[in-house]
Parts: C-alpha cells; sequence; structure tokens
C-alpha cells in the first residue's frame, strides 16, 4: 500500500499545491456523498475527488486487485487526500517559518523527509515501467473564493509601517460598533415596564408553584380560579418569619454604598435637632444611630471575661468509696 | 420526653418557737423524699387548685365558682403562710427549734412533662436537640415558680441562692445571678452550671432557660449577655446594640447602679409573654429579634428592653411585701419607662402614649367597673369584696382576670405620675433613690436577714418615703386613686358673656354609673384667648358647677397681631372664623391629665379647628380630631388637609387626621368637590412629579413620611360613594400602589406597608349584593372584588417564596379572606383558617388564622368550630396561643347571655366548667381566660341553658355563697378550737361540724373526702418519723382516691399536736436556698430514665417492708439516691411508663 501512496503524491503533487496556498480547509471539507450539488466550488472539489478515486483505482489494479469496495476505495482516497494534505500544510509551513510565501522544492523534501519519506525512492518509482497513466482532471473553474465583504473604509499604512505588510483587516474586526437602541427614557415608561414585568413573573412564578404542588382553594365551585399555595407548617417557623431572605439582603449589599452616607447623615442629625424642637425628629435619629455598632475587635472580644466565654471545667476527680 | 428531677434544699432560720410544720408551695412536682436536718419527715401535699369545686354536683354557677377559686387560691397562698406542701418537722429536731436553730429541709423531686412553670419547645426535626433548637424555659403569670420546684413561692420571702443545673453539653443553662463555673460531669456528656446569687431573691423572681444559645457579649457593657436560638445572631447584635443606652438612663436618673452584678436577656421561642423580668435576667420572645431593614418593630423591641429593664430595679431587684403594694413596683417601673420614652422618642410620643394610656384604661374602667390600685382586706364581711363588680376576686394575683392585671399596671404608672405631678420628678427620682440605696445596703449585709425587709417596698414604706423626701401630703391623691377604685367623667360646656366678658364654664360629673366615682378638687383649664393663653385652676366642689372665668382680651382688639401661644411662640392666624363678640379660641379642661378622667366638652366646631392647627400639644391636637368627626364641613376638611400637609406636626396626630378627614368626607358625600379626599395630597407627597399616577420608588428615608404613607391609602380605602362603595378611583389608585410598589433601591424593608396596602384593599370591600352562600361563585364576582381577590391571592402565594419579616403580609392577607367572606363575595368556609392556625405556622400568623376562626364561629353559630377552638385551648402546644384563643373568643363571643344561641347548651356549659374548674391548673393566667368567657357566655348565674335544678339543690347553692369550698373553713382560727377538741374521733364530729354551720350538701362524696383531707392536712399528721414516710408521695398523686384510706390510718395513730393549729404557721425560711435541677431532654437522660425504672423495680419489691434503716449513715443515703426510698410503686400506677 505504501508504494501506492508514494506514487500517488507524485502524481498529485501540482494539484495538491494550490490547494495549500487556499487553506486545507476545502480540501478536508467532506464533499460529495450523493448529493447533487451546483455550487462552482463543490463541483472543483469533486472533480479532484474523482481523480483521486481513478488514482487510487489503478493503483489497485497495478497492485493486482481485480476489484474492490467501493467503502475501501473511499477510504484509501480518503487516507490520500490526508496525506497530501499533511505534505502541503507542512511544507507551507516550513516556507512561512522561513519568512517566504511560496512553499519551494525543498519545503516539500523537507517535509517528506519529515514525514519518513525516502525522497531518492522517489525518481524510480516514478520512472516505473507499469505506470498507468492517468488523466488530469476535468478542467474545471478554480472555485471562486468568496469576496470577503468590505464594511468600511479599510484603513492605510501609517507611515511607520512598510507597505509590504500586510493590510489592515476590515475596521469591524477592531472597531466597537455600538448596535443597541436608544433607551426608552420615558420614566413613566420605564416604571409601567419594570412594574409589569416583575407581576407577571411573579404570577407565573406562583402559577407554576400552584400548579406543581398542593393547592388550598377559596372557591368550591371552582377550585383552579385563585388557587392558593396551600400552607405547610414549619418545624422552626420563626427562622424563616425573622431572617431576611436572600433577596432581602442582597438589596441591603446594593444599598450599602449609600448606606454610608446616610449614616454620615444621621450622626449630624441629632446635633442638630438639639436646638430643634426635641419630640418632632427624635424617632428617625434615634433609630438610625442604633444601628450603628461599635466595631471590636476580635482581638478585643477574646479579652472579655465573661464567664459563658470561659472554657468548661473537668470534673473534679471524686473518691469512690 | 421532657424530664426535670432535682433536689431543693432550704436553711431556715424558725423565728418563732415551736416551729414543727413547714409549709412550701409545690405544684406538680413528685416528691419522693424530704428530709429536715438529715431525718426523714413525713409530709402532705394537697393542692386544691387542681381542682376548684369537688362536686360532681350541676352548680355552675360563676359566683359559686369564683368564690371557691378564691379560697382555694387563699388556702396555698404563701403570703399568708400556707402552701400546697405541708412538711412536719421531725419530734426530734423540736427541742431545738425551741432554741431556734437552723433547720435544713431537703427536698428531691422530680418533673415529668410539666404543664406549666417550664415550657419544652422541641421542634420535630432531624439532627440531636442542639441542631433543632430545643429549648426550655420557666414562665407563669406573678408567682409561678412553685410549678417547677418546691419553694415559699411569694415575692416576700427573700434569700440568697445556690442554683446549679446539669444540662447536655450542647445546652447553655442561663438562670439567676452569676455563674460562678461549668463544669463537665464525669462521662463528658453533660455540663453542670453553678450560679450564685448574693442578693437576696424571692422565689418568684428566679428563672431558667436552657438551650442551645447563641451567646452574645454585649459590645459596650461586658457584664451584660445576651442568648438567642441558633442562626438568629445576626439579628440579636442588632437588637441588642441599644441596651447600653437604657441602662446609661436608668442608672443616670435613679443615680443608682444597676444593682445585679450582671444581666442576661434570654430570646425564646413561644414565650409566654413578650417580656419577663426575673432577678439579673430577662426572657423575652424570639420574635422581638429584628434585621436593621425593619423599620416598625424597632421602637417597639426597645420599648420591650426598656420595661424589662425598668422591671429589674423596681420588681426584681426591690421586691413587694404583698400582693396589696404590687402597684408601687408597677407604677414605678411603668413610670420610669415612661422617662424612658420621653426621652428616646420624645415628648410628643410620651404624650401621646399617656393619653392613649388613659384612655384605654378609663374605657376599661367605665366598661367593667372600677380597677383597684391598693385593696383593703379584712375588717368586716361587707369589705370582703371591695369590688363587688367584678366576676372574679382582686384578692389574688392568680384570681385576676388578664385584662384587669394589664389595666391595673396602666393605671398604676398613670398614678405615679399624678404624683410626680403633685410633688416633682425631682422628689420622685428622690424617692426611688432611696428605695433603691436602703435596699442595696440592706442586701450587702449577708446573713442578716431581718434587714433584708428594706428590699421589700410596701404601700406604706412608700408613701411615707414620698413624705419625707417632699413634705407633702398625697393622702388626698392616694386616697381618690389608689385605695378607691374607678374613675371620673367630666361633661363641660361654657358660654360667654360679652358684657361681664366673662367666660362661664360649665362643669358637670356623672359619678352614678359603674366605674365613675366622683371628684373633688382642682382642676385645671387652660384658655386661649385672643391676648394669649391663660390657665386657671378652679376648685370643683360638691354642689357648684358653673365657674366664671374672666377673660383677658377685649374680642377683635388687635386685628393684625400675632397671638401668642401656650409655648411662646407667637402665631399669625386667620381669625375669620371665630365669632367676632368673643375673644376665645379654644378651652381645655385638664390639658396636663393630671386627673384619671374622661372629658366631653363641648366647644363651637371653628374653636376645635383652631385647636387642631395652632396648640402645640399633640393631646389636644387629637383631642380636636376626634371632636371634629361630628363636623363634616369645609372647614373642618381645610383643617385636617392642613395638618396632614404639615411635616412639622406629630405623625401619628396626622396619621389620625387621616382616618377623621375619611370619616368626614364620608359625611359630607354629596356635598364634596374634588377628587376623592386625600388622594392628591398622596399624589403630591408621595409619586413622582412627571407622572402622578405612579408612586416614587420606595425610600422610607423619612420615618414620618412613612407612616403617614402607610396609613393615607387604609384611611382612603375607608371612603364611600353615594351607593355606599368604595369609589373606583379610590380602588385603582391603590391597585396602583401595589402595582408600581418598587423597593428594589431601599434599604428598609417594605413588609409593613405592603401589608397596609392589603389592609386598604379589605377596608374598602362592601358586602356584596347578594348574600346566600349558593350564589357566590366564581363567575358571580363582582369585577373589583376580583382584582382585589387577585392580589391577594398574589401576595398570599409570593409570601411562600419570599416570607417577609413576621409574616405579615399573610397576616394581612388571611383578614382580607375572612372580610371577602363576611361580605359575601367568597363562600365562606373555616378551612383555610384552620390550616393555618395549626402549630408550625408563625405565631401573628396563627393569631390572625384563629382570629378569623373565632369570626366564622361567631357569625356561622359553628359549634363544631368552636368545639375546634376549645380543643386547641386544651391541646396546643403554645400557652400564649391558648391564652390568645380564649381572649378572642371573650372579646368576639359565639353568644353572649343576653341572646339566645344553639351553641348555648349544656355539654358546652360543662366543657367550660370543666375547663375553667380543673383542666386549666397549670396556668393561672389560662383559669382566668376560661373564667371570662364562661363569665361573657353565662354571666354570674346558672346559664340559662340548664335544665332547672331540683329545689334542694337550688337551697343548696344559694347557702353555699357563703362559704363554698370548705376546704379553707379550718384556717380561720374560730375552728381551730372545736376541731382540736374532737380529735379522737376525727370523722363523725367533723362532718357534723360542717353541716352545722354551712350546709354543705354531702351529695357527692368528693367534696366531703376533700374538706376531711384538707382538716388532716391541718392537723398534725402525726406519723412516727420513718415510719411511713414512703407511702407519701403515693397518696400525692392519687389524691382523692386515696383519701379515705389515708383518712382512717390517720385516725388510728392520731395523737394531736394543738398548738399547730392554732399556730400562725409561717416558717420563715429567709434563708440559703439551694437548689438545683437537672434538665433532661436528650439521649443521656434515657439513661436517667432507665435509671429511674431499674431503680423503681426494685423498689417495688422491696417497698413493703422497706427501711428502718432510716437513719443510717448518710452517705450511703446518698449514694443510694432518691430511689432507695422511692414512692414509685404507689404512683405508678397512674403515672406513665417511664421507659421509652
Amino acid at each position: 500500500m505504501t508504494v501506492a501512496v508514494h506514487f500517488l503524491f507524485l502524481k498529485d503533487d501540482r494539484s495538491a499545491t494550490p490547494v495549500f496556498s487556499h487553506g486545507h480547509l476545502y480540501v478536508l471539507q467532506r464533499s460529495g456523498c450523493g448529493k447533487a450539488t451546483s455550487s462552482p466550488a463543490e463541483n472543483y472539489q469533486l472533480a479532484r475527488r474523482r481523480t483521486l478515486q481513478v488514482v487510487v483505482s489503478s493503483l489497485l489494479t497495478e497492485c493486482g486487485f481485480e476489484s474492490a469496495e467501493k467503502a475501501t476505495v473511499e477510504s484509501l482516497t480518503e487516507m490520500i487526500q490526508s496525506y497530501i494534505s499533511e505534505v502541503g500544510r507542512c511544507a507551507k509551513a516550513y516556507c512561512e517559518h522561513t519568512a517566504r510565501i511560496t512553499p519551494t522544492l525543498s519545503d516539500a523534501v523537507v517535509t517528506l523527509n519529515e514525514m519518513g519519506f525516502n525522497v531518492d525512492t522517489l525518481p524510480g518509482y516514478a520512472k516505473r515501467s507499469q505506470r498507468m497513466v492517468i488523466t488530469a482532471p476535468p478542467v474545471t473553474n478554480a472555485p471562486v473564493i468568496p469576496k470577503a465583504l468590505i464594511a468600511g473604509q479599510k484603513r492605510t499604512h501609517p507611515s511607520h509601517i512598510p507597505s509590504h505588510f500586510p493590510e489592515f483587516p476590515d475596521p469591524h474586526t477592531y472597531i466597537k460598533t455600538p448596535t443597541f437602541r436608544e433607551p426608552v427614557s420615558d420614566y413613566q415608561v420605564v416604571r409601567e415596564k419594570a412594574a409589569s414585568q416583575r407581576r407577571d413573573v411573579e404570577r407565573a412564578l406562583t402559577r407554576f408553584m400552584a400548579k406543581t404542588g398542593e393547592t388550598q382553594s377559596l372557591f368550591k365551585d371552582d377550585v383552579t380560579a385563585f388557587p392558593l399555595i396551600a400552607e405547610r407548617p414549619s418545624s422552626i417557623p420563626y427562622l424563616s418569619a425573622l431572617l431576611p431572605s436572600e433577596l432581602e439582603l442582597q438589596t441591603l449589599e446594593e444599598t450599602d454604598s449609600s448606606e454610608q452616607d446616610d449614616q454620615t447623615d444621621s450622626e449630624n442629625t441629632p446635633v442638630n435637632n438639639l436646638n430643634d424642637d426635641p419630640g418632632a425628629d427624635k424617632e428617625n435619629s434615634v433609630l438610625l444611630a442604633g444601628g450603628v455598632v461599635p466595631s471590636v475587635k476580635v482581638s478585643e472580644e477574646n479579652m472579655i471575661d465573661n464567664p459563658y466565654l470561659r472554657p468548661v471545667k473537668k470534673p473534679k476527680v471524686r473518691r469512690k468509696k | 420526653i421532657p424530664v426535670v428531677s432535682g433536689f431543693v434544699e432550704l436553711t431556715i432560720f424558725p423565728t418563732v418557737v415551736n416551729l414543727n410544720r413547714i409549709k412550701l408551695n409545690s405544684k406538680q412536682c413528685r416528691i419522693y423524699r424530704v428530709r429536715v436536718n438529715d431525718l426523714e419527715a413525713p409530709f402532705i401535699y394537697n393542692d386544691p387548685t387542681l381542682e376548684v369545686c369537688h362536686h360532681e354536683s350541676k352548680q355552675r354557677n360563676l359566683n359559686y365558682f369564683s368564690s371557691a377559686y378564691t379560697a382555694a387560691v387563699s388556702a396555698v397562698d404563701p403570703d399568708a403562710g400556707h402552701g400546697e406542701l405541708v412538711i412536719k418537722v421531725p419530734s426530734e429536731l423540736w427541742k431545738q427549734g425551741d432554741e431556734m436553730n437552723v433547720l435544713k429541709v431537703y427536698i428531691e423531686f422530680s418533673l415529668d412533662q410539666p404543664k406549666g412553670g417550664l415550657h419544652f419547645v422541641v421542634p420535630d426535626v432531624e439532627g440531636s436537640m442542639a441542631e433543632r433548637g430545643a429549648h426550655v424555659f420557666s414562665f407563669g403569670y406573678q408567682n409561678s415558680t412553685r410549678f417547677w420546684f418546691p419553694c415559699v413561692d411569694s415575692y416576700s420571702e427573700l434569700c440568697t441562692w445556690k442554683l446549679e443545673f446539669t444540662v447536655d453539653a450542647s445546652m447553655v443553662a442561663v438562670s439567676c445571678g452569676d455563674l460562678v463555673e461549668t463544669v463537665y460531669t464525669h462521662d463528658m456528656r453533660k455540663k453542670t452550671f453553678h450560679y450564685v446569687l448574693p442578693i437576696p431573691t424571692a422565689a418568684s423572681n428566679i428563672s431558667l432557660s436552657v438551650g442551645p444559645f447563641e451567646i452574645l457579649v454585649d459590645p459596650y457593657m461586658h457584664e451584660v449577655t445576651h442568648f438567642c436560638l441558633p442562626q438568629l445572631l445576626p439579628l440579636l447584635k442588632h437588637s441588642m446594640s441599644y441596651l447600653h443606652e437604657i441602662f446609661e438612663f436608668y442608672e443616670e436618673i435613679l443615680t443608682c447602679r444597676y444593682p445585679y452584678s450582671c444581666f442576661k436577656t434570654v430570646f425564646v421561642d413561644e414565650a409566654y409573654v413578650q417580656v419577663s423580668s426575673y432577678a439579673s435576667m430577662s426572657i423575652f420572645s424570639t420574635n422581638l429579634l429584628h434585621s436593621a431593614m425593619i423599620i416598625d418593630q424597632t421602637p417597639l423591641t426597645r420599648q420591650c428592653l426598656a420595661q424589662a429593664l425598668a422591671q429589674q430595679f423596681f420588681g426584681c431587684f426591690i421586691s413587694r411585701m404583698s400582693w396589696a403594694d404590687e402597684w408601687v413596683l408597677k407604677g414605678i417601673s411603668g413610670y420610669i419607662y415612661g422617662l424612658y420614652l420621653k426621652k428616646t422618642f420624645g415628648v410628643n410620643q410620651y404624650r401621646h402614649w399617656i393619653k392613649e394610656e388613659l384612655d384605654k384604661m378609663v374605657e376599661y374602667e367605665l366598661k367593667m367597673g372600677g380597677v383597684l390600685l391598693h385593696p383593703t382586706f379584712g375588717g368586716g364581711k361587707d369589705k370582703d369584696n371591695p369590688t363587688p363588680h367584678l366576676h372574679f376576686s382582686i384578692k389574688h394575683p392568680h384570681t385576676l382576670s388578664w385584662k384587669y392585671y394589664k389595666m391595673f399596671q396602666c393605671k398604676a404608672h398613670l398614678v405615679m405620675r399624678l404624683i410626680e405631678n403633685r410633688i416633682s420628678m425631682e422628689f420622685m427620682l428622690q424617692v426611688f433613690n432611696k428605695l433603691l440605696s436602703l435596699a442595696s445596703t440592706a442586701s450587702s449585709q449577708k446573713y442578716q436577714s431581718h434587714m433584708w425587709s428594706q428590699m421589700l417596698v410596701s404601700t406604706h414604706s412608700f408613701l411615707k418615703s414620698i413624705s419625707n423626701v417632699s413634705g407633702k401630703d398625697i393622702g388626698p391623691l392616694i386616697k381618690q386613686w389608689v385605695d378607691q377604685s374607678a374613675v371620673v367623667k367630666f361633661f363641660g360646656s361654657f358660654a360667654f358673656n360679652r358684657k361681664r366678658n366673662v367666660l362661664e364654664l360649665e362643669i358637670r360629673q356623672d359619678y352614678t354609673s359603674s366605674g365613675t366615682q366622683k371628684y373633688v378638687g382642682p382642676i385645671k383649664v387652660t384658655v386661649q384667648e385672643l391676648d394669649g393663653s391663660f390657665n386657671h385652676t378652679l376648685q370643683i366642689e360638691e354642689n357648684s358647677l358653673k365657674h366664671d372665668i374672666p377673660c383677658h382680651s377685649k374680642s377683635r382688639r388687635n386685628k393684625k397681631k400675632k397671638i401668642p401661644l401656650m409655648n411662646g411662640e407667637e402665631v399669625d392666624m386667620d381669625l375669620s372664623a371665630m365669632d367676632a363678640d368673643s375673644p376665645l379660641l379654644w378651652i381645655r379642661i385638664d390639658p396636663d391629665m393630671s386627673i384619671l378622667r374622661k372629658v366631653e366638652f363641648e366647644q363651637a366646631d371653628f374653636m376645635w379647628q383652631y385647636q387642631l392647627r395652632y396648640e402645640r400639644d399633640v393631646v389636644a391636637q387629637e383631642e380636636s380630631i376626634l371632636a371634629l368627626e361630628k363636623f363634616p364641613t369645609p372647614a373642618s376638611r381645610l383643617a385636617l388637609t392642613d395638618i396632614l400637609e404639615q411635616d412639622q406636626c406629630f405623625y401619628k396626630v396626622r396619621q389620625g387626621a387621616c382616618f377623621c378627614l375619611a370619616k368626614i368626607a364620608n359625611s359630607m358625600m354629596s356635598t364634596w368637590t374634588g377628587p376623592p379626599a386625600m388622594k392628591s395630597l398622596f399624589t403630591r407627597m408621595f409619586c413622582c412629579k412627571s407622572c402622578p399616577n405612579i408612586v416614587k420608588t420606595n425610600t422610607f428615608i423619612s420615618f414620618q413620611s412613612y407612616f403617614l404613607q402607610k396609613t393615607m391609602p387604609v384611611a382612603m380605602a375607608q371612603l364611600r360613594d353615594i351607593q355606599n362603595l368604595c369609589p373606583k378611583d379610590v380602588l385603582n389608585f391603590i391597585l396602583d400602589l401595589i402595582k408600581y410598589n418598587d423597593n428594589r433601591k431601599n434599604k428598609f424593608s417594605d413588609n409593613y406597608y405592603r401589608a397596609e396596602l392589603i389592609d386598604a384593599l379589605t377596608n374598602s370591600l362592601t358586602p356584596a349584593i347578594s348574600i346566600s352562600n349558593e350564589v357566590r361563585t366564581v363567575d358571580n364576582l363582582n369585577g373589583d372584588v376580583r382584582l382585589i381577590l387577585e392580589e391577594i391571592t398574589r401576595s398570599l402565594n409570593m409570601e411562600k417564596l419570599l416570607p417577609s419579616y413576621r409574616n405579615t403580609i399573610t397576616v394581612s392577607c388571611l383578614r382580607a379572606i375572612r372580610m371577602l367572606q363576611k361580605n359575601g363575595h367568597i363562600p365562606s368556609d373555616p378551612s383555610l383558617f384552620k390550616s393555618y392556625a395549626e402549630y408550625g405556622h408563625f405565631v401573628d400568623v396563627r393569631v390572625a388564622a384563629l382570629e378569623a376562626v373565632v369570626d366564622y364561629t361567631r357569625v356561622d353559630r359553628s359549634s363544631v368550630e368552636l368545639q375546634w377552638l376549645l380543643n386547641m385551648v386544651q391541646n396546643d402546644p403554645a400557652h400564649y396561643i391558648r391564652h390568645k384563643i380564649l381572649s378572642m373568643l371573650g372579646k368576639n363571643p359565639p353568644f353572649t347571655k343576653a341572646a339566645e344561641s344553639p351553641l348555648c347548651n349544656e355539654a358546652l356549659v360543662d366543657q367550660l366548667w370543666k375547663l375553667m374548674n380543673s383542666g386549666t391548673s397549670h396556668d393561672w393566667r389560662l383559669r382566668c381566660d376560661a373564667v371570662n368567657l364562661y363569665y361573657t357566655l353565662f354571666g354570674l348565674t346558672r346559664p340559662s341553658c340548664l335544665p332547672l335544678p331540683e329545689l334542694g339543690l337550688v337551697l343548696n347553692l344559694k347557702e353555699k355563697k357563703a362559704v363554698l369550698n370548705p376546704t379553707i373553713k379550718p384556717e380561720q382560727g374560730l375552728d381551730t378550737t372545736e376541731m382540736t377538741g374532737n380529735t379522737m374521733g376525727v370523722h363523725i364530729p367533723v362532718m357534723g361540724f360542717t353541716s352545722s354551720e354551712d350546709e354543705i350538701d354531702m351529695e357527692s362524696p368528693h367534696d366531703s373526702q376533700a374538706f376531711i383531707h384538707h382538716h388532716l392536712n391541718i392537723l398534725e399528721r402525726p406519723s412516727t418519723p420513718g415510719q411511713h414516710p414512703v407511702k407519701h408521695p403515693a397518696r400525692i398523686i392519687l389524691l382523692s382516691d386515696n383519701l379515705v384510706l389515708f383518712f382512717s390510718r390517720t385516725r388510728c395513730t392520731s395523737t394531736v399536736d394543738q398548738a399547730v393549729l392554732s399556730l400562725p404557721v409561717t416558717p420563715l425560711p429567709s434563708s440559703f436556698g439551694k437548689e438545683s435541677t437537672s434538665s433532661s431532654k436528650h439521649s443521656g437522660d434515657h439513661h436517667h430514665h432507665h435509671h429511674h425504672h431499674e431503680h423503681k423495680k426494685k423498689k417495688k419489691k422491696k417497698h413493703k417492708h422497706k427501711h428502718k434503716h432510716k437513719h443510717e449513715s448518710k452517705d450511703k443515703e446518698r449514694d443510694s439516691h432518691a430511689f432507695s426510698n422511692s414512692p414509685a410503686s404507689g404512683r405508678s400506677v397512674r403515672s406513665p411508663s417511664m421507659s421509652d
């Protein structure tokens, strides 16, 4: 089998080369598969592929096979195609490594060596007597590379960049393009929207809960009319009733930054109040001021002598009678 | 299974020779043994309050019950030297007694599933007891310590304490005094907390709570420690952040340090009351805790803390001499709490509070009859009951109706304020300081118990202090308000005599109707004239009704001049409204509330309006708001609206103005112009400028505005149009408020606000057109109601997902649903409420649901629901709920004595009778609640639904009124001679004696047994010490059944000591009490149980030959412990098996 492959490679060398420059994406694409295709790019590939199949078949014949299953031929074709592609890719890489853009023979030779192929055997193989001549693939139009969509004006190189350097890509690849619509700034509409959105969410959520769980009903004739999620006694009812819900805690965190301002406010108010009517604003300032807990440092806390913080003593050893 | 076992050691210094019996209080304790100075002592246990009336007879009249109950409570009253537990001092010690030697009484006892006194909260979840948050705490109404250990359960018997509690290692035991040390038991599974309370303290002020508490040392005061249930620590931190200021305040005004060396606050679930204070610790309801986001609860919690702390000084540290002196303590603690209110919440709040309390109390007294602060008993028979108008006796705290007691406290602090008015605050505080410093000097006198009486306050000593300090005679004041019940009711009217330029004021009194008394003395009248405000002091005398008050200003002299007010302020007024001939702007009678009175004063509407606008006193403003309800005019409307808009005005006045405005608007319906009342005002204050139909996002930075914002919609919803419906505008407005409510940017929770919006929806409901139950279907639902119902459904459902603080929204929704039912919009059905009322919901929710069930019971006359409620009264784990059900039934009774009802039947009478007679013996408060309900339903006499009794019985019944419970009879000195004279043939003479004097009907064996039993109680139980002591405990439990047996045995061995009976056997156990309780709830305790059990089994066998080895070595007995002497065999017949 290996021999056949070598041969094939040679035969196809030319045809493979253009592939390199376009990148192997096209080569590797699996085409055919019985689909009636019509695009020029696909036609082009189908033709190449068919040539490869012919190559495989002739090699098989050359080796003495009389017939082969279609699937086998397909597999071999695939392998050849992969091999050629790989050689092409590597050669291209070598060439680019040396800062060129077109692969040379030496690139191909290095590649083949690299892939474990002895190049010296190649001329002999090419000149073997029983080789079959394969017709060139039908001339089809090379696939038209779809033109990249040009969006906007390409930038020209600034003076410090030599002109041989690649052009700038399209502006849209590096320029931020704002795509949102102008937000609705009408306060009323915003509030309206927020309110109905929340209401819809709440309603959907509670309906869902009611549908999926047990319910209680206010009407006997239509149990589904105003479904109430069934109450569930809890073993420790005070916890959920007293502790702030996660949502509330979140709100608290969000308003935390503003709270600091408020606290400084509240520290000022009692002073002002002294001059004012003592009765009027008292509740406010007192309630707020109460919330400010002194920051007791951890180390300080450790020094507090409180009997409840003392360690528990070990029992005294009592003499048994 | 909650089981507590422990022992008590009392050290008694006899103050009388011949002390041979010691009476202690003890309820529901199972007493295993009693030893006095290491000698086994025989004892008797009889609790007459277990079953008040022993008759199976069909008496069923409340007069009878009340006297019997009073008698029963008297019979065990520790202040009178009585008790349920009578211990005979072994005769070997009698000689010692002569020499006044110390007696050490040692009692071993256990509590098996106590029903009162201690409350165990054991949540039914997975995990260890600590993980489940299981805890226990002591509770009770007044002196209730006897429920959990034997003691002299009186506020006047002081002693120092050493307390030891052994609990599971995961628990903390918090009790009175200083925690000296905590020691592991040998198996390291439990800890023993050792407390010492060196300050002499009454047993009734001792408490305990045990639980897996989180501990917070107060950051400001390291002697103060706070305890809360697991997971609540953040709330505790916030809620307690203010306590130190209260401490500072009290210490400053009293110029006295907090008397105890430490203070502990414990927050427990299912609390009996919100606040209860004990020596150096207070137990609170855990529901007082709140986070920083909660507005409404914050002042309430701080008020509770302040109350608790005030009671630490007066109530715990300083205790009372007797029940009749209770008013002094309640008065002082309430008064200094008022001073705290004034300082912290402002003068407005304080005056508002005083008015509120005064109105509440006046209303109660006028409705129910007077509240007597200082009852004196004794003297002639007539004075036996100083309050004949009441259906209960006020002789003991334990017979009082709860509501009465609340009003009593209210009156007490109001009277203190009157005293302050009289002698000045400075003197008042000096008196308090004197009381405290005397007490603290006394408390430091170790081992000199006679000094300790300084720590008890009596009415007499208090009044003496006042006269010493102030030099003023407050006798008339005391006589009027303290020694006498009832309030004063004034009617005032006036006329202006232009010629004489005199105001002719007429003040009449009503002192004939119930709850009123006549007032004679000074009264202050304030007249606001054009030229200023003038105070006049008039003398109210017997016959003078009219008073001439000269006016200072000529009418309309200076039109442009500013008008000076009482506080010196000068204001411009539009005087066009007033009468051109009169210089009077407004008149106030007794503006300082220095009489406990109700004033109905008549003045013209414009005067009320001026008063509302310009008088700066919030009380005056509130009075005028109330008066303006009767003047639905555009001028009133304007005055109220102006007040609403004035943000200088006290927020509670503005809240009041909202409701008044709604009422006025309804009265002016036909002439009302413009948008519905308050709508444009609300829009201007709280809605967005650009879109007036949308409310601003919540901030609640200004609390005054917050409260107003909450109230206005509720008041607006009371508006009605010509069809008597809530105007469509208003309803939509409220619905929009709910819809656009946005709390995202608010650092405060809006749960109370949202709840009030639901309340507003409730208020907007009006009766449906057709009310028959069949038509109440979804299809027939009115469109507006459908919208309301939708909101309620959604809110209630959202609560399940995001519960609000204290579930306020659920509470409001439940009320709303009941209202929808009641108005015939949806089918009337209690099942929803019943499910919410079940144990396991937050207490506020339960109460709201129960309220709905109670209401349903009344409206639908449903006996099923009534039964269900009564069943809950008997079985619910939470004592507060039981109490609440009964008081709600009393407030909203299913029927009353006045009306016929199918519910009123014999079975119900029997059931309630049983409930108050024996079903509630573990909770004084509950029993009084039951009595109240019985009174509301059936009145004082025999319920009308009962079949007519036979003639003989009726006679009996009447005669009984004089004597009633025979169990107390022998306590009266008279009888003793007769008794002792007949000792040999006890049985017959006793019978003869009773029948001759009181005609007790002997139809029931119980009665006589109890009677005899009690006599024996009083009689020496002469058993030779050590002879049969083991049998007594058996008797304790099987009281009635064993009586006969006991009796006969006694007769056989009887050698009666006559001296005992006549002795006022009041041992003074002023001394060291030693007490240790191991509260056992955990696996470790099961261990314990088995221990019990094994011992018991052994004992059963042994029991018959029992021990004569009584006086063997002490050590041995200690080791063999309680159960070597176990009484179990007799008792275990009834007691549930102790093995699990």
